[in-house]
């Protein structure tokens, strides 16, 4: 039989042991809540962001870009939104794009359905609808990453043999035979690489692709890592987790340089980049921004909460 | 796809997500379920990919050809493609006792080939950062930059100025350095008093670069529950069930 404590728990001790899930409630409380409330927040976009946007921004309508997506829905909350931003700022300014994986099996129908959504969404808001194999390639999953990231640098068109997708409405075809593949011999005809990644194939491709400017778009817990790269050059944008999509939220809102009450500076560009306002660039960044605030306030909280109740029984201690 | 379908879909989503949530309060077989449901289903899906994918499209279609059909013009087959086979069995002999040697041919062919890229690799990856180590610490300009919106553009930042303000951030960059590379100094016993001050500073710079790389981390885990918020409220509640925008 169970025995009952018979000395209740000093103040100290129970700041010191609040049930977790008391802290689980109000974690999921603190989540959840402004996601039904959005609120605009004050944002300086980072140097990384401003370079990524920028960097895409100037490339002339028809350019070609390629894109690693490799990212499913395990990071969902981080990649989608990176995803979703990237497309949309490619969609309006008529970039082309190939778009194949080293990472997952399921990375390019998780990225078949993201690009379909926010087509449809262009689409339905008055602007140019992509189709597929006509306006993009999906090639597909590859594994041995390392062998195929060498051959993407070296003989870009021997990982097309043999692949196909679907057109709209019609069987698969040939992805060489797609108009987006045309004049593309090696991968430095793409104008970037731009990865997509909660993986390690961040490094892979770093290592192996040099005919190629690369940009990343990377999870949280990758900007630290990938920052090192950008520092050096080596990567000409980086975007990372919720608050690099925020950032690419708030410059597809305001612009570069543009005149107006969020004004958006840079250093290092003294030309005017424009946004796209009254267009649809609010996304996941802009949801979950303010839900990430309340969440950190509470892991502040709980983490200064029981230092004091430590501090305070030791004290009692002494 | 109908509205139902969709709810539908969106409904064994929300459901999923809750069952797998559970485990905070217990383990419990709902959890189980749907633990097992996912990977069940991902090991599928993989399976049917490696085919569809990769031996499909890499492999096979190469090996046997194709006629032309749907705007798709005939390709030749290539039958020395099937001299993979054989290479790539011999990885699954590792499971045999007697023949496990085999598998070493395969293993070693891959070995061959990635350690041949490494040298390759190793420099695309590390040469430019060490290059952009090499910062300069002297200024050549004022201590403040100006500000780049200035009315005057000529009161602007001049390029290929550094200012004061710059060479102390490039200072204090090369001071982390330095500082970081003597705490791995463990070929010898240091003796000398400033090397062991320059390395216990770099294992506090160290302490300092984990706590900002576990900030990112949790702050990437609240990101996904965020996520799931926003998938069970907005999208199954707000959207899928009351249809409100």
């Amino acid at each position: 039989m169970a025995t009952l404590d018979p000395t209740p728990k000093s103040f100290a001790e129970k700041l010191q042991s609040v049930p977790k899930p008391v802290l689980y409630l109000v974690l999921f409380l603190l989540a959840a809540l402004p996601l039904f409330f959005p609120v605009k927040l004050p944002n300086k976009p980072i140097d990384a962001s401003i370079d990524f946007y920028a960097h895409l921004m100037q490339l002339p309508e028809g350019s070609k870009v390629l894109i690693s997506s490799d990212w499913t829905n395990s990071t969902r909350g981080e990649s989608m939104g990176e995803m979703e931003a990237l497309l949309r700022i490619l969609m309006r300014k008529g970039i082309k794009f190939v778009v194949y994986t080293t990472a997952d099996p399921q990375a390019p129908q998780v990225a078949r359905d993201t690009i379909r959504k926010i087509a449809d969404e262009e689409g339905k808001a008055g602007g140019y609808r992509y189709k597929p194999f006509e306006d993009y390639v999906i090639l597909g999953y590859y594994p041995n990453g390392e062998g195929t990231t060498s051959a993407i640098n070296n003989k870009f068109l021997s990982i097309c043999e043999g692949k196909k997708d679907w057109p709209e409405n019609s069987p698969p075809r040939d992805v060489l035979q797609s108009p987006v593949l045309q004049g593309i011999k090696s991968v430095s005809d793409f104008k970037y690489l731009i990865m997509v990644t909660a993986s390690s194939t961040n490094t892979v491709v770093l290592e192996r692709v040099t005919k190629a400017p690369l940009m990343f778009m990377v999870t949280g817990v990758m900007v630290p890592e990938n920052t090192t790269y950008y520092a050096s050059g080596q990567l000409k944008g980086l975007c990372g987790g919720v608050k690099g999509v925020y950032d690419l939220e708030t410059l597809m809102e305001d612009g570069l340089n543009v005149e107006g009450p969020h004004k958006v500076l840079s250093e290092k560009y003294t030309d005017v980049i424009p946004g796209f306002p009254g267009k649809q660039n609010a996304g996941k960044g802009n949801a979950y921004y303010p839900s990430l605030h309340f969440a950190l306030f509470l892991l502040i909280l709980a983490v200064i909460t029981g230092n004091v109740g430590m501090f305070l029984s030791k004290r009692k201690g002494a | 796809m109908t509205y139902n379908h969709d709810l539908a879909v969106l409904s064994v989503g929300a459901i999923a997500t809750i069952g797998l949530y559970t485990i905070l309060y217990r383990e419990n077989r709902f959890y189980r379920f749907f633990e097992h449901l996912f990977l069940g289903l991902a090991s599928g899906w993989a399976l049917v990919a490696l085919w569809t994918e990769t031996l499909k499209s890499l492999w096979w279609d190469k090996l046997v050809g194709a006629s032309a059909s749907d705007g798709n013009s005939a390709a030749m087959g290539y039958w020395v493609y099937i001299m993979l086979l054989p290479i790539g069995a011999m990885g699954y002999m590792v499971f045999s006792k007697k023949h496990n040697w085999m598998s070493r041919i395969p293993i070693g062919i891959i070995l061959g080939l990635y350690s041949g890229q490494q040298f390759n690799a190793w420099t695309n990856r590390y040469i430019p950062q060490m290059a952009g180590t090499m910062k300069s610490i002297i200024p050549t300009a004022g201590f403040f930059k100006p500000d780049p919106n200035a009315l005057n553009p000529a009161l602007g930042p001049v390029k290929g100025d550094l200012y004061g303000s710059e060479a102390l951030n490039n200072l204090i960059f090369i001071f982390t350095v330095l500082c970081v590379l003597s705490y791995f100094l463990f070929s010898f016993d240091v003796k000398n008093k400033l090397v062991k001050s320059a390395s216990l500073m770099g294992r506090w710079l160290l302490m300092i670069g984990f706590g900002a790389i576990f900030g990112t981390t949790v702050m990437m885990r609240f990101s996904l529950l965020i996520d799931r918020m926003f998938f069970i409220w907005i999208e199954f509640v707000k959207q899928g069930l009351f249809h409100l925008k």
